[in-house]
Parts: C-alpha cells; sequence; structure tokens
C-alpha cells in the first residue's frame, strides 16, 4: 500500500519534470515575456497585439510551406530568396499606372489577382525542381535548396536589374495592391488587417491537407520512415515533388503579400527568411528528424517568435543582443528536440 | 538531469542578456521621470537603414550626441531590410512617438512609411537616402535632411582635375589620357548614379580627356571592392592611372587590394579617391595613400536630423532655431572637398 503510494508521488514528481522540460521552451519565452512586460508594461496594449499579429502574418504562410518539408525530413533554404522573386515580380506587375518609374511601362492595370497566382505558379514551378532533383537524384535537400537558393538570386537579380530603369526597389505599387495587404477592417473597435485573415485561411487549408488529406498522411509517413513508406505503397517520389511543390506555392503567395505589406521590392527582399521559418518550426515542436509536427505548433512557434523579436525592439534591447538572444532561443528548442528523439530510440 | 541543467544554463544566458540590455537602459528611464516633470523632451523614433554601414554610424553617433539635454531618441537598427523597418515604425508608433526620423532601406518604401505617419498624424523626417519630391508633396508634415547627391560627385571630380594638372607624373603612360577605374555604388542608389555621372563629367569640364577602363558596382562594400580591383589589376595592370569610388568604404577595400600589388611600397603609386570622408581614410590621407575624399558631413546631418525631428515633434517649425534651410521640403547639408592641404577640417567633423 505504502509501496503505492510512494510510486504514485515519484510519477507525481517525475511527471511534472518532464512537463517542465518538454515544454522548457515555453517557459524560458514566457520567462522572458514577463520580462518586457516588468521593464515595458505598456507592452500590453492592442495596438501591439495587432502589430505583431500583422507582422507574423506573412511569415506563417511562408513557415507552413517550410513546415511540411521539415515534416518530410527535408529543409528548404531557397524560401527566401523566392519569397525575394516573388515580392519583385508581383510589385513589377502591380506598380500604380501613374507611376513613373514603372518596369513595364506600358501594362495595363491588372487584377490584383492574376500576377499573384502567376508568381504563385513560377514559385510553385521552382519548388517542383527542388522536389525533382531531391526524390528522383537524391540529392540531400540542404544541397539542392542552397544551390537553388544561389540560383533564384541570380535569376531575380536579372529580372529585376534590367532596362528601362535598372536595379531600382520597385515601388509605386497600386494603391489597390498596397491596400489588399495593409489594410484591415475594424470589428467592435479593433483593427483586424486583411493579412491575419489570409494567413488564417491559409493556416485552415495546410491544417486540412495535412490532417484529412492522404497526402497529409504521406508527407508523415515519409518524414517518419520513408522506406517503410515506400514498402507500404506510398509513392515518394510523386510525394516529394507534391511537398516541394505546395511549398514553393505558399512561397509565392507570402512573397506577393510581402511586396504589398512593405509598399517596396528589390532582389534582397526576403533575404534570410528562411532561417527565421525554418527556426520558428522548430521553436513550433517541429523534429528535423521528420514526421513529428503539428500546423498550430508552426503557427505558435512563428507567433513566439514576432512577439520576442517585436518586444526585445520594444523595450530597446541592442540588436546586436537580439541575435544573440534568438540564437539561444534556436539552440535551446533543437536541444529540447534532440532530448526528445534521443528518449525515443 | 545534466540536460536539465543545460536548459537552465540556457535560461540563465538568455535572461542576463536582456538584463544587461536593460540595465543599459536604466539611465534613458531616469531621463523620461525628467521628461515628465519639466513637459519636455519629446520621444523621437529613428530608424538608421543599417547600423553596421560605417558612416551612418557616425549620422547616428551626432543625432544621438544632439538630442541631449533636447529629446529622447529611440534608436532602431533596420538591418538593411525595409520589412524590418517597416515593422519598427509600426512599434515606435505604438510606443508614442511624437515624431519620426527615417532613414529608409529602400528610398522608394517612403510612400508606405507615410501612410503609416499619416494615419497616426505623426511628422516624419527623412534622412541621408531620399525619397521622391511626389512622396514628399503627399504629406504636409514631411521633410528631408540630406545632401545634393550630384554635388558630391562635381566635387569629387574637381578635386580628382585639379590634382591630375598638379601632378603630371600622374599620366604614367604619358598619352595625356587619365586612364581610371571606377567602384559604383549600388546601382539605383541616387547617390551612385549621381556621383558616378557627376564626378566623370567635372573631369571632362576640366578639358582632361578620360578613358574609362573599367565601371562596375561595389555595392558600397568594401571586400567587393578589393575584388573588383584586384581582377582589374590583373587584367589592366599599371594602364590604371586613377582609381574613383563612389565611397570611402570601396576606397579602403581597393587600397587594400593596391597594397597588396606592391602600391604604395617605394615608388609605385596610384591615386585613389572615395567620397565620405571617414576617419579611416583620413588617417590614410595623412599617410598619404588615398590623395583625398569628399567630406559627407555626417556631424552636420546627424545634427539636422534630429534638430527638424525635435521641432516638429514640439509641434514647432521645423527650422525653428536652427541655421538650415529648406528648399522642396529638403534641408541640403553641404559637401566639402578634403586633402591633405584641410584634414584638420574634416577630422573636426568627428569630434
Amino acid at each position: 500500500m505504502s509501496e503505492m503510494r510512494e510510486k504514485i508521488k515519484n510519477t507525481s514528481v517525475n511527471d511534472i519534470k518532464k512537463f517542465m522540460l518538454n515544454n522548457a521552451i515555453f517557459f524560458v519565452l514566457l520567462g522572458l515575456l514577463v520580462i518586457i512586460v516588468i521593464l515595458e508594461p505598456t507592452f500590453i496594449s492592442f495596438r501591439n497585439f495587432k502589430n505583431i499579429l500583422a507582422q507574423s502574418s506573412t511569415r506563417v504562410i511562408m513557415a507552413l510551406g517550410v513546415g511540411g518539408i521539415i515534416v518530410a525530413k527535408g529543409t528548404d533554404l531557397s524560401l527566401g530568396k523566392l519569397v525575394g522573386l516573388a515580392a519583385v515580380i508581383s510589385a513589377s506587375l502591380l506598380q500604380a499606372p501613374e507611376y513613373v518609374y514603372r518596369m513595364y511601362p506600358d501594362l495595363p492595370q491588372l487584377p490584383i489577382i492574376l500576377p499573384i497566382l502567376l508568381v504563385m505558379l513560377i514559385t510553385g514551378a521552382f519548388g517542383f525542381v527542388n522536389g525533382f532533383v531531391i526524390s528522383k537524384f537524391k540529392v540531400d535537400p540542404f544541397i539542392q535548396t542552397l544551390g537553388m537558393m544561389i540560383i533564384v538570386y541570380g535569376v531575380n537579380s536579372l529580372y529585376y536589374d534590367r532596362p528601362p530603369y535598372g536595379a531600382q526597389p520597385i515601388g509605386g505599387l497600386d494603391e489597390k495592391f498596397a491596400h489588399f495587404a495593409q489594410g484591415y477592417f475594424t470589428v467592435a473597435g479593433f483593427d483586424i488587417p486583411f493579412l491575419v485573415i489570409y494567413a488564417a485561411i491559409t493556416t485552415i487549408i495546410v491544417w486540412v491537407i495535412w490532417n484529412k488529406t492522404v497526402f497529409g498522411k504521406n508527407i508523415f509517413a515519409i518524414g517518419g520512415n520513408s522506406e517503410a513508406a515506400f514498402v507500404s505503397g506510398v509513392n515518394v517520389t510523386k510525394n516529394l515533388l507534391m511537398i516541394y511543390t505546395f511549398a514553393g506555392i505558399l512561397y509565392g503567395l507570402g512573397g506577393s503579400l510581402e511586396a504589398a505589406r512593405i509598399g517596396t521590392a528589390t532582389n534582397n527582399t526576403g533575404n534570410m527568411y528562411e532561417l527565421d521559418a525554418i527556426a520558428a518550426c522548430i521553436v513550433g515542436g517541429l523534429s528535423f528528424d521528420g514526421g513529428i509536427g503539428t500546423i498550430p505548433g508552426i503557427v505558435a512557434g512563428v507567433l513566439i517568435f514576432q512577439v520576442i523579436a517585436y518586444g526585445l525592439s520594444f523595450i530597446g534591447v541592442s540588436p546586436y543582443l537580439q541575435y544573440i538572444i534568438k540564437g539561444l532561443i534556436i539552440i535551446v528548442a533543437v536541444a529540447i528536440d534532440s532530448r526528445e528523439r534521443a528518449k525515443k530510440k | 538531469m545534466k540536460k536539465f541543467l543545460v536548459l537552465l544554463l540556457a535560461l540563465v544566458m538568455v535572461l542576463s542578456a536582456v538584463g544587461c540590455s536593460s540595465s543599459s537602459d536604466a539611465p534613458a528611464a531616469d531621463t523620461e521621470k525628467t521628461v515628465e516633470k519639466t513637459e519636455e523632451m519629446p520621444k523621437i523614433g529613428v530608424t538608421i537603414y543599417k547600423y553596421d554601414d560605417n558612416f551612418m554610424s557616425f549620422v547616428r553617433r551626432a543625432i544621438t550626441n544632439s538630442a541631449e539635454g533636447k529629446a529622447e531618441v529611440l534608436m532602431n537598427d533596420s538591418q538593411n531590410t525595409q520589412a524590418v523597418q517597416n515593422d519598427q515604425v509600426d512599434m515606435m508608433i505604438a510606443k508614442g512617438v511624437k515624431s519620426l526620423a527615417i532613414n529608409l532601406v529602400d528610398p522608394q518604401a517612403a510612400s508606405s512609411i507615410i501612410a503609416k505617419a499619416k494615419e497616426a498624424d505623426l511628422p516624419v523626417v527623412f534622412f541621408n537616402k531620399e525619397p521622391t519630391l511626389e512622396d514628399l508633396n503627399s504629406y504636409d508634415r514631411a521633410w528631408y535632411v540630406g545632401t545634393a547627391s550630384k554635388e558630391a560627385g562635381i566635387i569629387q571630380g574637381e578635386m580628382i582635375a585639379e590634382m591630375w594638372k598638379a601632378n603630371p607624373e600622374w599620366d604614367t603612360n604619358g598619352d595625356g589620357v587619365l586612364s581610371y577605374v571606377l567602384l559604383k555604388g549600388e546601382p539605383g542608389h541616387p547617390d551612385a548614379e549621381a556621383r558616378t555621372k557627376f564626378a566623370v563629367s567635372s573631369i571632362v569640364d576640366a578639358g582632361i580627356k578620360v578613358e574609362e577602363l573599367e565601371l562596375q558596382t561595389g555595392m558600397w562594400d568594401s571586400v567587393k571592392a578589393k575584388e573588383l580591383m584586384d581582377a582589374w589589376l590583373a587584367k589592366h595592370g599599371d594602364n590604371i592611372e586613377f582609381v574613383i569610388a563612389n565611397n570611402d568604404g570601396m576606397a579602403l577595400g581597393a587600397l587594400q587590394s593596391l597594397k597588396a600589388n606592391g602600391y604604395f611600397a617605394g615608388d609605385k603609386f596610384m591615386p585613389l579617391v572615395g567620397v565620405d570622408a571617414i576617419p579611416d581614410v583620413l588617417e590614410q590621407i595623412k599617410e598619404g595613400t588615398i590623395v583625398g575624399t569628399v567630406l559627407n558631413d555626417a556631424a552636420n546631418q546627424g545634427k539636422a536630423t534630429l534638430e527638424l525631428a525635435n521641432n516638429v515633434a514640439r509641434g514647432n517649425d521645423p527650422l525653428e532655431g536652427t541655421e538650415w534651410k529648406l528648399v522642396d521640403k529638403a534641408v541640403r547639408v553641404p559637401y566639402v572637398g578634403v586633402t591633405i592641404d584641410n584634414i584638420e577640417f574634416a577630422e573636426k567633423a568627428y569630434q
């Protein structure tokens, strides 16, 4: 009897410890958040909340793309450059007709949706190539997407730096396009940015794909054990192609929105976004070992990063220190991931 | 357990990192208290396009120094990314700044910053990276502090022409033609375009024949400039008679390359000029390697930016109590040509 009570006591202590450990990253971030609020109580305001949500929106869309790839035990370094390409192309096609320095001086005013779809097609095609090389030629995803990252930068720079005006940041965006991303509507006195809606819709769609379709189940099967998936009849090649293509499409959407949100695009737009997106996925609980991850995790990862980045700037932490803190957060998150994996084995 | 300790350690590191920075914030918090007492010292939100740009770091210091006792400055590093800058502007507005001083990352992004300022009903002073006049005119409370881009090029060109005439031995092949290589800044950047165009045209206007051996972008960057110069020296060797750089950063890169290729040792010499007059280059002028530069007056640009931002934050006329003049909503801080003869003047700009 007393033995059993001892056991119960032990388990509950262990459980708490386990819970603390499994969620250590959240406690670290919660700690940071508390410090931020103590130093600057005005941090808690609807305005800040709205800013953080709007700033996270495009990042969520990108992270959802690379998230699928990570679950399938891949990675994608070409994300940032593809976002840049998407931003440049969509901006070049959606400059206001009366703007003087138009890349296409005679282009009629296009409906917003057309260039965005076109761009999603283009970045999707680049994603397709990634998937093709990785699945057909068994090139390591890191290497393939590293190469693609450089290629896309070259392609983008060629497109960007050409007549009539050369390497000009592409500005003077169509009012409607800018409003499409910068606008908001007001509900009960609160401003809800349109971007948040787009991110929410995308999140729901990706959630359905991951959780309610065969394709989604295949992603997890391939990430968990691609040989086992192959043996049990999953067409690994085809599914990998689809995963990378789908990610490319999402980067296209994210990049177009990013251009509209910033109001300008250059061949440097999206620089290093891949690292932010991958880091957010890892903090959100995706394992680099594949097969593990949830949509809410990815969204939480992005939000956490944005809250911390915004909060640290808000209390005036030196940007150089912010790099150090961000880096530490990533390492801690991966340390936890590795710990859990080691335990499973 | 060991891993738990690792995590704990990480937590402590992260927290202490935040702790450090907040302690450096402490004096700022103190001044804030005195603000409330005297009801002065408005908060001014400042963004720098990137902190690790050597010239902008002096502008930043000038802004901070000029703000002493006048205004509380919230300084932000936009990390050379316009998206980051837009986010910072949102954040500063949320923090309740009274005016914005913005060093744009992309000059074309001015309209989105103006839209934010308009919505928050805040005045905005752009500096160093110039928005179009059209953008400035779209908001009655937007101004610009900078220089006249073409002036730096003209001054650089005139300086080159004068020195070329005074030093006939620089025409190494004696053909009477000045054969130059030019390190251009970021293509499309108004300063890069204007400096390139007007430096060369001023030499020609002074009656000197020129030959362009190479013209490439070094993206304002020392490392890129060094690599270009390495390649050019390999290709043209002693046929290069003059090195013109759009900024001092690139001039320093070219200098490294020249030194590595045996110049400035013995009688091997290459005239090299830049723009910005950063302290490094002033030292080089004293050593006799770089022959001239053009002072892009960081101290006065920072001072003018802060003075305008401070005035408009208080609802005053932007020029109240200052020595500046507004033309087309812009204050132009003059450039000054710097050689060994007037180097003290340039050094004063950094004191």
